[in-house]
């Protein structure tokens, strides 16, 4: 599940009590401007894909980088 | 709240900046709470022409594995050139004990490049005493398939060349050479155009470790924290197979393969001892198989002469390094170990944990690879005494054998025929002072560490002398085996730092060094001399030498002893068994 893949890579980035789709860039401590290039340099090695510095500024929650994935063609399963 | 190595060994698996990140921001805090503590600690500051918290959050965790909190300024983005310039700047205030400056090449002229580091350099060379890490520049091609050779990959060759040649000798300078590296990895796995669009960081995530790992190569190096001896295992570490089973003409060891990967690995063992890392052999097996292998196996590169201790039994590999450590006169904590087998490296790692036991690749073609990678035995300089420790442990053990056929001491130091030389330090003796003060911990009386920068700063200061003892003896030269620091003033001289290497002790030696020290001070009309003795886990060999001199204790505490001595009518004394020149 990307789900799953993603909230074991936000737990080892931040200091998160419970993983749901509405983290964002506005609720997570830690998650600032800096923390993002390493967040899209994670999501792009764990996940094989390619991320345009352009579309990584729209990837700032949860939600957003599971919609972007699946439309990448990431196998949801 | 999770434990330390808990922490570092989960950025390790994550493998990506952002754990460790996290892993540094938890780090600092455990420190900051006094939750953990580190052995040592060390002020340093970064100033880049990028990006550089990303490479200082590798760096703090990877630090914290080899023990050491580092404490960094980091310099404002962009602000590298100010800093340096302005003697009140805030890098000079944080007196960092090592400051990295990592730059990238400006593209429009290499010659102004030169002159503008040069610019950079010499201000901080005036307005700071601590050491500077400069690198060189990567030249890596910008047209790869490109037939016309490239310019611009040519002048920063130059470049780096001229870098390296105009700052190598200069002994407050290390060149960390970023080109070197970047080949290392290769130019397209090391540099990242999505890190420089994302976030102006030239490197890729993964070259960014592999950096953090070359700067604690700098920070070990200075501050004399690499390990001094590497012990070996022998079956299917030095050659392939099992000497107790497979026989001489069975193991695996030579010029064609199986064999050339231990070759090979040998090949770069012997490489470590001739930059002065002692040897030694800690192996489950018969003494006399292996014996067999050193002395009498035509193609084995190491051979018994090059091994300090050699013990090879059926005991428990930790029992035996501790062995090896007493023999050899060192601390477990300069110890770095290697076997194939990953239980015996378990158990090494829990019962000593002092010890520095290397993570080995199944594959032993990868061993020599493996031993190159690691920065443990990285120095800043090589000394002389360096280059010929291993024939000076060589001739250590034929002294004790020697010393066991005397039927008394007295007889033992009279046929020695000892030559000791006293002098002030020169220029040619601060690499070695340096060192001693950082790597001397038993028959050492105040274990202050100085950096090299430290000491070119006494020797240009009138107010210190610095005494080095240099011994002979009829088994061949031990070098600069001793060493005073002393401050001066009219009245009073006071020894800030004695110190003796301890495979000497017992010889008088270190009585003529304190009698010279008084004979000066009488003949300048010094008064009073004091001296301290400050109690370490390890110096307990030092305890006690300040009265046996004849100097009188000022305080009654037991960490931290202030003594003196009257130098009024001071007589200069003879030693029976000692030349001093």
């Amino acid at each position: 599940m990307i789900k799953d893949r993603l909230e074991k890579m936000f737990r080892q980035s931040f200091e998160i009590e419970k993983f749901t789709e509405d983290l964002s860039i506005d609720n997570v401590p830690g998650w600032d401007s800096m923390a993002h290039v390493g967040l899209i340099l994670a999501i792009q090695k764990e996940f094989a894909v390619s991320i345009s510095p352009i579309n990584a500024l729209d990837l700032t929650s949860v939600s957003d980088i599971i919609k972007y994935l699946v439309n990448q063609g990431v196998s949801s399963k | 709240m999770k434990q330390l190595n808990e922490i570092i060994c989960d950025a390790g698996k994550a493998a990506t900046w952002l754990a460790y990140r996290k892993a540094a921001g938890q780090i600092r805090e455990l420190l900051k709470s006094g939750a953990a503590k580190l052995q040592t600690s060390v002020k340093t500051a970064f100033l880049s022409s990028f990006t550089i918290d990303p490479l200082v959050d590798f760096a703090v965790v990877e630090a914290a594995a080899h023990s050491i909190d580092l404490q960094s300024y980091i310099a404002p983005y962009g602000q590298f050139n100010q800093e340096l310039l302005n003697p009140q700047s805030e890098l000079y205030r944080s007196s960092p004990q090592i400051t990295f400056l990592l730059i990238e090449a400006e593209s429009d002229s290499i010659d102004a490049q030169a002159l503008r580091l040069g610019g950079l350099v010499d201000a901080f060379l005036k307005n700071s005493a601590g050491i500077l890490v400069i690198n060189t520049f990567p030249a890596c091609s910008s047209w790869p398939l490109q037939v016309l050779p490239d310019q611009r990959r040519i002048l920063i060759e130059k470049l780096n060349a001229n870098i390296i040649e105009c700052y190598q000798s200069n002994p407050r300078i290390q060149i960390l050479d970023l080109d070197a590296l970047v080949a290392y990895s290769g130019c397209q796995n090391a540099l990242s155009p999505q890190m420089m669009s994302m976030a102006r960081i030239p490197f890729s995530e993964a070259f960014l470790g592999m950096l953090a790992r070359r700067i604690i190569s700098h920070i070990i190096a200075t501050l004399g924290l690499a390990r001094k001896c590497l012990v070996l295992d022998c079956d299917n570490t030095l050659w392939g197979g099992i000497i107790g089973e497979d026989g001489l003409d069975g193991i695996q060891i030579g010029h064609d393969s199986p064999g050339r990967e231990y070759l090979e690995f040998q090949k770069t063992i012997l490489e470590l001892y001739e930059q002065g890392v002692i040897l030694a052999i800690n192996s489950k097996n018969n003494l006399a198989d292996v014996m067999q292998v050193l002395n009498e196996h035509p193609h084995m590169l190491l051979r018994e002469k090059h091994f300090a201790s050699i013990l090879v039994n059926w005991d428990l590999k930790p029992q035996n390094m501790q062995k090896i450590a007493e023999q050899i006169n060192i601390g477990l904590d300069t110890i770095a170990f290697i076997d194939d087998n990953p239980a015996e490296r378990q158990m090494m790692r829990q019962s000593l944990p002092q010890v520095e036991t290397l993570e080995m690749p199944a594959d032993p073609s990868l061993f020599a690879r493996t031993l190159r990678e690691t920065g443990c035995f990285t120095r800043a300089y090589l000394t002389e005494e360096d280059k010929n420790r291993g024939q000076i442990y060589a001739a250590q053990r034929q002294r004790d054998q020697f010393q066991q056929s005397c039927a008394t001491l007295e007889d033992f130091l009279k046929s020695l025929e000892m030559v000791v030389s006293i002098h002030p330090a020169g220029k040619g003796d601060i690499k070695r002072v340096a060192q001693l003060t950082q790597r001397t911990n038993q028959f050492n009386l105040t274990t202050r560490r100085y950096t090299e920068a430290d000491i070119v700063a006494m020797t240009q200061n009138p107010n210190w002398r610095i005494y080095v003892l240099g011994l002979k003896d009829k088994f061949g030269d031990n070098g600069t085996v001793g060493l005073a620091l002393v401050e001066i003033q009219p009245k009073k001289w006071r020894v800030d730092t004695f110190l003796m290497s301890c495979r000497i002790i017992g010889r008088q030696v270190e009585d003529s060094l304190v009698d010279r020290i008084c004979s000066d001070a009488a003949k300048a009309g010094c008064m009073t001399i004091s001296a301290e003795y400050i109690s370490t886990a390890k110096n307990s060999l030092a305890a006690g030498f300040w009265d046996k001199m004849g100097f009188e204790k000022e305080n009654a505490d037991t960490k931290q002893v202030r003594y003196s001595r009257q130098l009024k009518n001071y007589q200069s004394q003879q030693f029976l068994y000692l030349k001093i020149v």
